[in-house]
């Protein structure tokens, strides 16, 4: 049993790298919340919601699957992402469908209520229905991911972990393409800048909204098994803290903006992190908040929020 | 005119004589509690039973009003408010600390007999109310004993502590850190996380930065699973202990079979106590499934006022809290005495571990 504290600069490196870990997730969730409100102007607060049902379809998919064929670790995983993506999806597109787009019209804060009602239904459907505890996430296929290490910068980074902030990267410059350099982006920012006069010109403006819907839910699918897997744990309320600090994160980097959100997520992840290390995690949520106050004194549209034009 | 006053009196009379008497049963039945607070409850509904089959208490048959307080402080005043509307003599709860602590004001006001069987946090039988017992231990007992652990039987100099910011696991958290550095240790890192997170990755980092020997868990099985996990898997070895939230069959299951140097605080083993055999068996017979840590002490609660009421020959607070205080009781824990405050005068806190996917008392049942 060796006594000896790990040098300060290592315990920095860890602290910095389980921060931005923890922003990618975030910032997972956060691109759902900044595309939603890119092209409708409405903030989705069901969105932790989609997030946590992604965790659950993932998780009884594969408990399925693996009574259906037995246990392949690779090919039950990546089929129970599909899985959640899929359900997440269709949530996500229900919730457009039923709850918001008769709203579209209405005064700005119908849509908001709408969204919270969805919230409070969706978490208690999932506890009535699905779990009332919380529920560990199958650790036979999680262990390999959780376990292995690469070894980075003096420290030891785990599979899940790279895999985490890569899939952020990787779907968030996916997006940004998307938006900027296809036509569906095309359509997407017309819908943001004006339905009316997009629906005039032959956009299918419902479709292009549902699609929005649909895309940023199954993002937050991809989000709730992979924090499923981090956490080792799911329940019917693990969307409410993630979707709260995503929403930060997405107003911190200036909502409606694709890598703002992104950044504000990462240095949403880190400011956490470094509280922990100088003042302990009770003061974390204290910081978030003062972080984002500031910044929203300095820059009241967000860190990457200024140019109201290229929003989506 | 006459008919309304025969009416009224009517009312009155129902009122005054039920053909029951009503027992609520308050604690956690869901949220991440919801295992240790309903197997708990479960097991003061067979106490009920057996009280009902045997012709009930006072000559009256028993009706239990089972509520769920989610584990949440302000869900639990609700509660309370409720079952002393439908007119409860007594109240079997709650769980959680945070939940026992403000309902009891409640229970207070309306002189309604409270016992807990499972809070531990010591403000609650120190708020000098006369009708409030608990029949587990204290945690300013169950500190020490978790202080003298890690200090006198694994010698170690330098221990890091998180709890969850709750009245429990903050509280059983202060006590040990108190206990432990009054034995001549430090505590080199201490703090708390929101009861609702499950990511522990930079408090581990902390944890390993500080040089700590061992790490202490304040709080629930919910969150300790998790922690006890990702510890392992960021490659940190130190003994983990915790405390009696953490005693749920839910925590072998989250930390798995092969989890070593984890050690919790909990009361004597009942497995071995004469009387035990029986109730297991009712248990598993009546729920379907194994009992859980707190469900004796939800039978011995029971047991203890429904005792008490028969003795007092009433229902009345004050006096069935004058026999609970002046007498012993007999109960699968063993013969129990309830001292001025309403605690145990035994509280019995040894250590246990986890070993071969069970919880087994640490060196062996004396």
């Amino acid at each position: 049993m060796t006594a000896d504290a790990a040098p300060v600069t290592s315990t920095i490196t860890a602290i910095l790298t389980d921060g931005v870990v923890k922003g990618a997730v975030y910032a997972l969730v956060a691109l759902g919340y900044t595309m939603v409100y890119g092209v409708l102007g409405m903030i989705n607060f069901a969105h932790g919601e989609v997030f946590m049902i992604g965790m659950f379809a993932c998780v009884y998919g594969i408990g399925v699957m693996s009574t259906a064929w037995g246990d392949h670790v690779v090919l039950n995983l990546l089929l129970g992402v599909a899985i959640a993506m899929v359900f997440s999806a269709a949530y996500g597109y229900a919730n457009e469908r039923i709850a918001y787009r008769r709203l579209r019209k209405a005064h700005v804060l119908a849509p908001l209520t709408s969204a919270i009602g969805v919230s409070t239904f969706l978490q208690y459907f999932i506890f009535l229905t699905v779990s009332k505890q919380n529920v560990d996430f199958p650790r036979y296929y999680s262990d390999w991911l959780t376990n292995g290490h690469v070894r980075f910068a003096g420290i030891d980074v785990t599979y899940l972990q790279v895999a985490i902030v890569g899939v952020t990267l990787a779907l968030m410059a996916a997006l940004f393409y998307l938006i900027n350099a296809t036509r569906l982006g095309i359509a997407l920012r017309a819908v943001a800048q004006d339905q009316l006069m997009a629906g005039l010109v032959g956009i299918p403006v419902n479709k292009v909204i549902a699609f929005t819907f649909v895309l940023g839910s199954a993002l937050a699918a991809v989000a709730g098994v992979m924090v499923a897997m981090y956490n080792d744990v799911l329940g019917f309320d693990a969307g409410y803290r993630v979707g709260l600090k995503a929403f930060t994160a997405a107003i911190l980097g200036g909502i409606g903006n694709v890598p703002g959100a992104v950044l504000g997520a990462v240095i949403l992840g880190v400011s956490e992190a470094l509280t922990t290390y100088f003042y302990g995690s009770g003061w974390s949520d204290v910081t978030t908040f003062v972080v984002l106050m500031l910044v929203l004194l300095l820059r009241p549209r967000g860190l990457l929020g200024e140019r109201v034009a290229d929003k989506v | 005119m006459g008919a309304i006053l025969l009416l009224l009196a009517g009312c009155g009379g129902s009122k005054q004589a039920p053909a029951t008497i009503s027992i609520g049963l308050a604690g956690c039945q869901s949220g991440s509690d919801a295992q240790i607070g309903t197997s708990m409850l479960n097991g003061s509904r067979i106490a009920i039973d057996e009280w009902n089959a045997k012709g009930g208490v006072l000559g009256k048959q028993i009706n239990p009003i089972i509520l769920d307080d989610e584990g949440k402080s302000d869900k639990a005043v609700n509660v309370a408010q409720t079952l002393v509307d439908d007119g409860v003599v007594a109240v079997i709860g709650h769980f959680n600390s945070s939940c026992t602590i403000p309902a009891s004001r409640v229970y207070n006001d309306a002189k309604v007999l409270e016992i807990s069987p499972g809070s531990t946090n010591p403000q609650y039988t120190e708020q000098g109310f006369p009708d409030a017992f608990r029949i587990c231990g204290r945690d300013d007992q169950q500190g020490p004993a978790a202080a003298a652990f890690l200090r006198d039987t694994l010698k170690l100099e330098k221990i890091a502590i998180l709890d969850d910011k709750t009245s429990y696991g903050q509280g059983i958290a202060d006590e040990v850190k108190k206990n432990f550095e009054a034995k001549g240790g430090t505590v080199v890192s201490y703090s708390g996380i929101g009861k609702d997170e499950h990511e522990f990755r930079t408090n581990i980092d902390v944890i390993k930065g500080s040089g700590a020997q061992a790490l202490f868990w304040g709080g629930m099985y919910g969150q300790g699973g998790p922690l006890f996990v990702q510890l392992r898997q960021a490659g940190v070895t130190i003994p983990f202990i915790s405390d009696d939230g953490a005693f749920d069959q839910a925590m072998i299951d989250t930390v798995g079979k092969d989890a070593a140097n984890i050690y919790l605080t909990f009361g004597k083993d009942y497995h071995v106590m004469p009387g035990a055999a029986d109730f297991i068996k009712k248990y598993n017979d009546t729920f379907h499934e194994a009992e859980g840590a707190y469900s004796v002490y939800g039978y011995d609660a029971a047991n203890a006022i429904l005792t008490a009421m028969q003795t007092a020959g009433t229902t009345d607070a004050d006096k069935v809290s004058a026999v609970l205080k002046g007498q012993p009781f007999d109960t699968i824990l063993g013969k129990i005495e309830f001292n001025a405050k309403g605690d145990v005068k035994e509280s019995g806190y040894i250590i246990w571990t986890i070993k071969d996917g069970k919880f087994q008392v640490f060196g062996g049942n004396p």
